[in-house]
């Protein structure tokens, strides 16, 4: 299990973490989700050893991550870094080396994880020479060539096409196969929500949410109910009890019941007004979710990890 | 979504898989960066160029100074007659002068005017009679100077030793030069060229490793490293690596310019020479763990080429400066700015080696320039290696030296 366990972190006045939280099952995948200047970097770097935290640690298998134990974990930073001028075969070597790997182990998986990932023509190719695209996949192939046991990625997919997305995403499900833990933070929360087992949503250096996608759905309040009624006459649910019409076009409503209400009783007066195309609750999406943690400074539910 | 109970995980805690990593101690990660250093470099053209230039130039001189020292003059004169008496006397002559006389015994008059003529030699000497004689094709000054002194000497020798005077009660002349007597000028030109390669070799591996640093930083690559070892580990592998070049090449130009100057025969002693070569490598060790240490932790300071010059303009200051008072304790080796830079750290691997070669520098000022130099190069590598922690992931415009120390004190 990874645990990250009451980070703080501040510079001078500024508290950038402030207790962030949260564990991670091995063989799971973590979306680690937050508006930009979150912290979700910071969280990420400390767990590197790259920024010293004020308070709290990491754990892998309830040992501290310390340098040592740091080698098993496969590291992909916000910023891209790899030496432009080197090749990219010798370049993932070179990774696979510091990682503790013999020189024959580490040409091996360089040459596999490359072949892997696509660039087994480029291997000879300085890094500077290759599209973004391709570098993000060497940086992929550097950060996963040391078969590691837990994986940390910042903003994996950004800047990838919807086709480089796709192979990434199921590289990453590859390794959550095999058992390993994969964190990684984005703004797509789309991906998030296709990919991820669990979430985390940080604002303010706080974690405002954490769970399964459909836990948070559960807890948040915000489930709309959809009714098409293309007979009815408009504000045809004005006057229903308990609901308020969200949003109304042409006999397609949506309804915001309040708690309590008895959705059986909208179906009967959606019914009375004619046909009834499409009647079903209608699930927030992340993105919803994500909005209501993050825009009210009053939603500090902290979800102890 | 969660992973199929099918496929157990591959690897626990303390059972990595066989292949699998093992964690390298600080030595390895060392050797690991230096060793990359050391590949990227060798595979750099601009640096093998830079070798090959540099032992070029240095061949060249060499060749220069063959030319220059056997530029002694060679002649060739023909003798008709008494040559066994009057060859060694005009080889003896030649000498004095510097020209490399060697003498030809022929037969008559005829033969002689032949071989002037097809300028088989240089001129011939008909010193059969009473009346020497010398032919040349043009008249030349040195030749007849040579002759006249050789005939001239001989011929009175043969009338002194006629009447009874004893020859070797002569004086020999003793020379006493005021410039020095230990002949230690050619030693002072060594220390020179020494320092004027020291100080070329030290700019451009400083110039190296600033240009890595920020390499490193720029590109980014710099937070994957550290994820995988300190700072201090990145900086001495760094340093090691361009350091074992740097050493390997200013002992290969050792090594030819004592191969090339024992072979070539163009020192008075070769045991001066030697011990010179050697106090520079020494002194290119010392300064060049100081120069490194102090470009590196520049370097970091900054996170873009563009802005290198302005924070190593101090350590070029001191380098340039170090040179140009190296060049003049040539020429004034126990001079107060000498003999006060050459305990200067920095200064003395510039200074030093000149002063031990031109002047006379006891051993115990050789030894508090070392010392002065190591502590110098211990607090220059854990100073640095703090500055150096702190401003490296500091990827934005320029850190200040202060707040790099303070970074690395949390």
């Amino acid at each position: 299990m990874l645990e990250f366990d009451g980070l703080r972190k501040s510079y001078g006045a500024n508290q950038v973490l402030d207790g962030v939280g949260f564990t991670v099952q091995p063989g799971s995948m973590f979306g680690f989700c937050g508006s930009n200047g979150a912290g979700k970097t910071t969280t990420m770097r400390i767990a590197m050893g790259l920024v010293l935290s004020d308070a709290g640690e990491v754990r892998w298998q309830g040992r501290r991550l310390d340098q040592e134990l740091r080698r098993r974990v496969g590291y992909m930073p916000e910023e891209r870094g790899l030496y432009p001028k080197m090749k990219v075969g010798e370049q993932v070597a070179y990774f696979a080396r510091l990682h503790g790997l013999t020189a024959a182990a580490a040409s091996k998986a360089s040459e596999e994880w490359v072949e892997r990932l696509g660039l087994g023509a480029r291997r000879g190719d300085a890094v500077e020479k290759l599209s973004l695209g391709n570098q993000q996949r060497v940086q992929l192939a550097a950060a996963l060539v040391s078969r590691p046991e837990v994986l940390i990625l910042d903003e994996p997919f950004s800047g990838l096409d919807p086709v480089g997305v796709d192979s990434l995403a199921e590289g990453l499900l590859d390794q959550v196969r095999t058992g390993v833990p994969v964190v990684f933070s984005s703004h797509q929360l789309d991906l998030v929500e296709r990919l991820c087992d669990s979430v985390g949503i940080l604002a303010r250096g706080r974690m405002v949410a954490t769970g399964t996608v459909d836990e948070l759905r559960r807890r948040e309040a915000g489930r709309l109910l959809r009714v098409v009624v293309p007979d009815a006459v408009p504000g045809w649910a004005a006057a229903l009890p308990g609901v308020r019409v969200v949003s109304e076009q042409a006999g397609d409503t949506l309804l915001d019941p309040a708690p309590g209400t008895d959705d059986q009783a909208v179906l009967a007066a959606a019914l009375r007004t004619g046909r009834v195309t499409h009647f079903a609750w209608r699930e927030p999406t992340l993105v919803e979710l994500f909005r209501g943690a993050v825009a009210d400074p009053r939603t500090d539910e902290e979800v102890a990890a | 979504m969660s992973a199929p109970t099918s496929t157990p995980p591959r690897t626990t805690a303390g059972t990595p898989a066989p292949e699998g990593p093992r964690s390298p101690g600080s030595a390895e990660l060392v050797r690991l960066v230096a060793g990359r250093e050391i590949s990227t470099r060798l595979r750099d053209k601009n640096f093998i160029v830079g070798v090959v230039l540099t032992v070029l130039l240095l061949v060249g001189f060499m060749a220069f100074q063959i030319a220059m020292s056997s530029g002694a003059d060679e002649a060739r004169l023909g003798i008709v007659g008494d040559a066994a008496q009057l060859g060694p006397a005009i080889e003896a002559q030649g000498e004095a002068v510097d020209v490399d006389v060697t003498v030809v015994e022929l037969d008559d008059e005829a033969a002689a005017r032949a071989a002037v003529e097809a300028e088989d030699v240089d001129g011939a000497l008909l010193a059969g009679g009473p009346a020497p004689e010398l032919i040349v094709q043009d008249r030349d000054s040195t030749m007849e100077a040579v002759v006249n002194g050789a005939v001239g000497g001989v011929a009175v020798a043969e009338q002194l030793a006629e009447a009874g005077v004893d020859l070797s009660a002569v004086p020999e002349v003793q020379v006493t030069a005021l410039a020095g007597d230990d002949g230690n000028e050619e030693q002072v030109l060594v220390a020179i060229i020494g320092v004027l390669l020291l100080y070329g070799l030290l700019i451009m591996f400083g110039q190296f490793i600033a240009q890595g640093v920020v390499e490193e930083k720029s590109s980014r690559v710099v937070e994957l490293l550290l994820a995988t070892m300190r700072p201090w580990q990145l900086l001495a592998g760094k340093i090691i690596g361009l350091g074992v070049l740097g050493l390997g090449q200013i002992v290969l130009i050792g090594v030819i310019s004592v191969g090339g100057a024992l072979a070539f025969d163009l020192v008075a002693v070769p045991g001066d020479l030697i011990s010179t070569v050697v106090s520079v490598v020494l002194w290119f060790v010392l300064g060049y763990a100081f120069f490194a240490a102090a470009f590196a932790v520049a370097a970091s300071l900054v996170s873009r080429q563009e802005d290198l010059g302005t924070v190593l303009t101090p350590m070029m200051v001191l380098l340039v400066g170090g040179f140009f008072v190296g060049i003049q304790a040539a020429t004034d080796p126990d001079g107060t700015l000498a003999v006060v830079t050459s305990y200067v750290p920095g200064l003395s691997p510039l200074v030093m080696p000149v002063r031990q070669a031109a002047g006379e520098v006891a051993g115990w000022e050789i030894a508090v320039s070392v010392a002065l130099m190591l502590v110098a190069i211990v607090v220059a590598v854990r100073i640095g290696g703090r500055v150096y922690a702190g401003a490296l992931l500091r990827t934005s415009g320029k850190t200040k030296l202060r707040d790099a120390l303070k970074a690395a004190r949390t």
